[in-house]
């Protein structure tokens, strides 16, 4: 099968690979760890298909939320609520990606493609052009972020490199940012997300023709500890 | 495991009821029928905070916050895009994971979700059959039922809950895909899904 390589800016593509509808939940209730979390607001941001599926999720726990028994509150607490409604608002501060969306009407689609998803601003500014790389082996760089109890990196894969994938154990969630890839489940380009079951084992190549670029989510941080080792297995032959 | 209680009669009367509770908020600054909100969903935001981990002063809080947003944001709502219920829970939900864990606002917004969704397929819950959507749930079998609770109520994530019921984390994955397949079928039918809301072809088919 041959898919055409596209280069546009992500905010404009529609992906193939989508969160499994269980973590699509998990986000709607809550329940995702952060790094997983913004993972898939990253996705959302590009993709209609999963945003119904969350609204649905919502609605799911708006549901439940009107079937709940009570816990009653007191009479102050009820007063208080009368009170407050004379009160004038504060300024609401301006959700960060409509901020961010509205920069990037603005710039050249050279500037725009170089813009980090909005989600992701917040933790490493704005631009892939300032992320500081380091080296993690032969072809491969990180930045990594930790994230509550939970890890977020951005991997950096030299064209035509063999991505060695830890899943296993904890959840884990990749986002392709830039460039692509394959593997046995198929080619993920920007947007694409990978949401594989922990025992599914699968051998991601990096596409020749340019850098792959992922976000790579986990919430299983202690399992990380090995993870330098084993990602630098097939460079070591071990 | 009841994940609810199973009294849905009139359902339907009470969603137009809160419609009309709305428009005279939205309208009218009304704070009687603003309070009537208060009156059913307070008690009912205090509980699903508690059961989240809130203390009782920061649910109480959190639910303040959430009747106040409403009040304030009233004229925002739109009942063709989701209903009160969807509305209120997201803002709490919002707010408390805005106080648990302090992170920049990377949630989409209520508001947010509410605008991207396609305008020619019927979204959201607005037409959701609140009774098919009960008897729905009510049929799920116990692993499913668990896992949504944990899920919903608890805001477990998958590792965790695995840990708790001592299953592997594949199944938990699976039986809170099997849940939501069953039940977006009530949920709003969108995106033209066939009349079983079957999964479509990016979703994995599996037996229930
Ligand atoms: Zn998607």
């Amino acid at each position: 099968m041959k898919t055409p390589i596209r280069r546009q800016n992500p905010l404009a593509l529609q992906p193939n690979h989508h969160p499994d509808d269980a973590t699509l939940v998990s986000y709607a209730a809550g329940g995702l760890a952060t790094a997983l979390s913004i993972t898939v607001a990253c996705h959302l941001a590009i993709c209609p298909r999963c945003r119904q599926r969350v609204s649905e999720a919502d609605a799911l726990g708006g549901h439940l939320l009107s079937h709940l028994p009570q816990q009653s509150l007191s009479a102050e607490h009820r007063q208080a609520m009368l009170d407050a409604l004379d009160k004038p608002a504060a300024d609401e501060p301006a959700a960060g990606h409509r901020a961010s969306t509205a920069i990037a009407s603005k710039e050249t689609s050279a500037e725009a493609d170089d813009l980090l998803p909005a989600p992701l601003q917040h933790l490493l500014g704005e631009r892939f052009s300032d992320l500081k790389w380091s080296t993690l082996g032969p072809g491969m760089k990180q930045v990594k972020m930790h994230v509550g109890n939970s890890n977020l990196r951005l991997f950096k894969i030299a064209p035509g490199t063999c991505m060695p994938l830890h899943s296993h154990g904890g959840s884990e969630l990749t986002l392709v940012l830039r460039g692509s890839y394959s593997d046995e489940i198929g080619r993920f380009c920007p947007g694409d997300v990978a949401d594989l079951d922990p025992e599914v084992e699968h051998q991601p190549i990096a596409d020749r023709d340019q850098d792959c670029i992922c976000l790579i989510a986990t919430d299983a941080p202690l399992r990380f500890r090995g993870i330098v080792p084993r990602l630098l297995q097939p460079f070591f032959g071990l | 495991m009841t994940l609810a209680a199973s009294d849905e009669s009139g359902s339907d009367n009470l969603q137009q009821h809160w419609l009309h509770c709305m428009a005279a908020v939205a309208g009218q600054r009304d704070k009687a029928s603003f309070m009537q909100i208060y009156d059913y969903f307070a008690p009912r935001l205090n509980s699903y905070l508690h059961g989240l981990g809130a203390s009782p002063a920061l649910a109480e809080e959190l639910v303040q916050e959430s009747l106040l947003s409403l009040w304030r944001k009233a004229h925002q709502f739109n009942p063709d895009k989701a209903a009160l219920s969807t509305w209120l829970f997201r803002i709490a939900r919002n707010l408390f994971i805005d106080a648990m864990r302090r992170q920049p606002n990377w949630l989409l917004s209520e508001l947010d979700m509410e605008e991207e969704i396609d305008p020619h397929s019927p979204s959201g819950d607005s037409h959701a059959d609140g009774l098919k959507v009960q008897q729905a749930i009510q049929q799920l079998p116990m692993m499913q039922a668990q896992v949504v609770y944990k899920s919903y109520f608890e805001a477990k994530s998958h590792s965790e809950i695995a840990e708790e019921l001592q299953i592997p984390l594949g199944s938990v994955k699976s039986s809170l895909r099997l849940a939501f397949q069953k039940l977006r079928v009530f949920l709003g039918q969108a995106e033209g899904n066939p009349p079983h809301g079957y999964p479509d072809t990016s979703s994995k088919g599996e037996p229930s």
